[in-house]
């Protein structure tokens, strides 16, 4: 049986997609105190970071304008949150939904895959725009990092043009997850990979030599010092937003069509309800 | 995809047949249902009557056979647009929510407008007495409640056919009489329903034995 045409791929309905974010939000509402403590935690780790770098006063990067190793930190910690959610968020959504067993009740929904995986994805990517909004507040208001020079503008298109790019990856690893089931390991090793090589942490100059050509490529790499190039040079992030917008272009269509691949996999098998 | 004459029927199924691994679970099931028409599935547990209705839904596909809805392939999204259904009722819906904002999120998955989907639960709401059963939060309805906010999350919208999997398991006398007059109003909506009890077969007027 053919089952190309079943999951058709379309442009999503925004109201469709909205939808589905709303219900997510409605139903994490309710979990006041844990959403309390996902901020404080958050708040904690750059605490500690904080610390560390007035233990060491390193000076991370100059090349990309940052005073300190916090300043370098923190836009790490925001930045790799909104790329980890959008990377992951789908993956886990869809773990969510067979757990709770409401994934199949969703299949015979008429929306399409791309409505379904943008709307499951939304609401942790947008708490992880927010979170990332509240750590860069605290950190420029309370632990001194300095805005002055920041190209909010040059910030705002970094963050779109990476959730582009990572939101893809995310759609391929949600398809990975519909098949394997406990991929949640193997999703949390890959972006922590991601994270580390990227730069999110340290420079990439610290890595082994033989491990630097391959941070060199990896597509966050591009995001971290773009970011960090808008929040504290205020320039210079042209390039690295073409070659993600370039990335997320490229490999969006091929994330759905691999994310509609590992739904009639799952309908063949008889596992889309499994878990 | 084998081609299949569908001539008005809303669903036509053509040697179906679903085998998981080397169990056969559906061998060469054929059935075609004309707007209206009612049919109860029956068997005992594990005979397959779940795994037609879900092959008709299209979150499984068939080994071998066709399933058409209305012309349209089994799961398209033609298909899902024209098709309600109550499959694993107890485990399809968000525990933390209401009955009533589980049911406005389907409405307005199926509908787009946030208007429409209000009007359309209310309208499911009132037509089977579940006002205060749907202001319950899922997590503290009981089987039949749940089955019975189940009941109207297929009902959303009056679709062509309709997919209900032991509908009346777990429902007291009163809701299964509003369950089978909200279908015997819709004179145009065919049903397909699962079950292994004598009165939904009745009602239905036609069945399709599945062996043990």
């Amino acid at each position: 049986m053919a089952a190309a045409s079943t999951f058709p791929l379309k442009p999503p309905r925004l109201n469709r997609v909205l939808t589905l974010v709303r219900r997510e939000y409605a139903s994490r509402r309710t979990y006041r105190l844990a959403f309390l403590l996902d901020l404080m935690f958050g708040i904690a780790n750059l605490l500690v970071y904080y610390f560390i770098s007035r233990t060491l006063e390193v000076a991370a990067d100059s090349n990309l304008g940052v005073s300190s190793y916090f300043a370098y930190v923190l836009v790490g910690i925001a930045i790799t949150n909104v790329i980890g959610s959008a990377s992951t968020g789908l993956a886990y959504r869809v773990r969510e939904e067979q757990f709770t067993g409401t994934l199949e009740a969703l299949m015979v929904q008429p929306v399409t895959l791309t409505e379904l995986s943008a709307g499951l994805a939304g609401y942790p990517f947008l708490f992880s725009m927010g979170r990332a909004a509240v750590y860069i507040l605290v950190g420029g208001s309370l632990l001194g990092i300095d805005f002055g020079r920041t190209d909010w503008f040059g910030f705002v298109t970094m963050l779109l043009v990476s959730a582009l790019a990572f939101g893809s990856l995310g759609i391929i690893l949600g398809g990975v997850m519909l098949v394997v089931k406990r991929g949640e390991a193997l999703v949390g090793l890959f972006t922590y990979a991601l994270g580390i090589l990227g730069g999110a942490f340290f420079p990439i100059s610290t890595l082994p030599d033989w491990l630097q050509p391959i941070a060199r490529i990896v597509p966050t790499r591009f995001a971290f010092e773009g970011l960090r190039r808008a929040i504290f040079l205020g320039e210079d992030w042209a390039n690295d937003a073409v070659i993600l917008l370039l990335i997320g272009i490229i490999s969006f269509p091929l994330a759905n069509y691999f994310f509609a691949r590992a739904v009639d996999h799952t309908r063949r098998a008889g596992t889309l309800t499994q878990y | 995809m084998t081609s299949v004459s569908t001539n008005g029927s809303v669903l036509v199924i053509e040697g179906l047949t679903r085998r998981f691994g080397g169990h056969e679970v559906v061998r060469s099931l054929d059935l075609r249902l004309e707007p209206g028409e009612k049919v109860a599935l029956w068997g005992p547990n594990g005979s397959g009557k779940s795994t037609v209705l879900r092959c008709i839904a299209g979150t499984l596909l068939p080994s071998e056979g066709a399933v058409r809805v209305c012309g349209h392939e089994a799961g398209s999204l033609d298909a899902r647009a024209l098709v309600g259904a109550s499959l694993s009722q107890e485990r399809s819906f968000d525990m933390r929510l209401t009955g009533r904002a589980n049911l406005l999120f389907f409405a307005r998955l199926r509908f787009g407008s946030e208007r429409i989907a209000a009007l359309k639960v209310q309208e499911v709401e009132e037509e089977l007495e579940l006002e205060a059963i749907a202001a319950e939060t899922v997590n503290r309805a009981s089987s039949g409640m749940i089955q019975q906010v189940a009941l109207a999350r297929a009902l959303l919208g009056d679709p062509a056919l309709v997919l209900l999997d032991e509908p009346t398991r777990s429902l007291d006398a009163d809701a299964r009489e509003r369950l089978w007059q909200a279908l015997e109003r819709r004179r145009r909506t065919s049903v397909v329903l699962a079950t292994h009890l004598d009165e939904d077969v009745k009602r239905c007027g036609r069945r399709v034995d599945f062996p043990t």
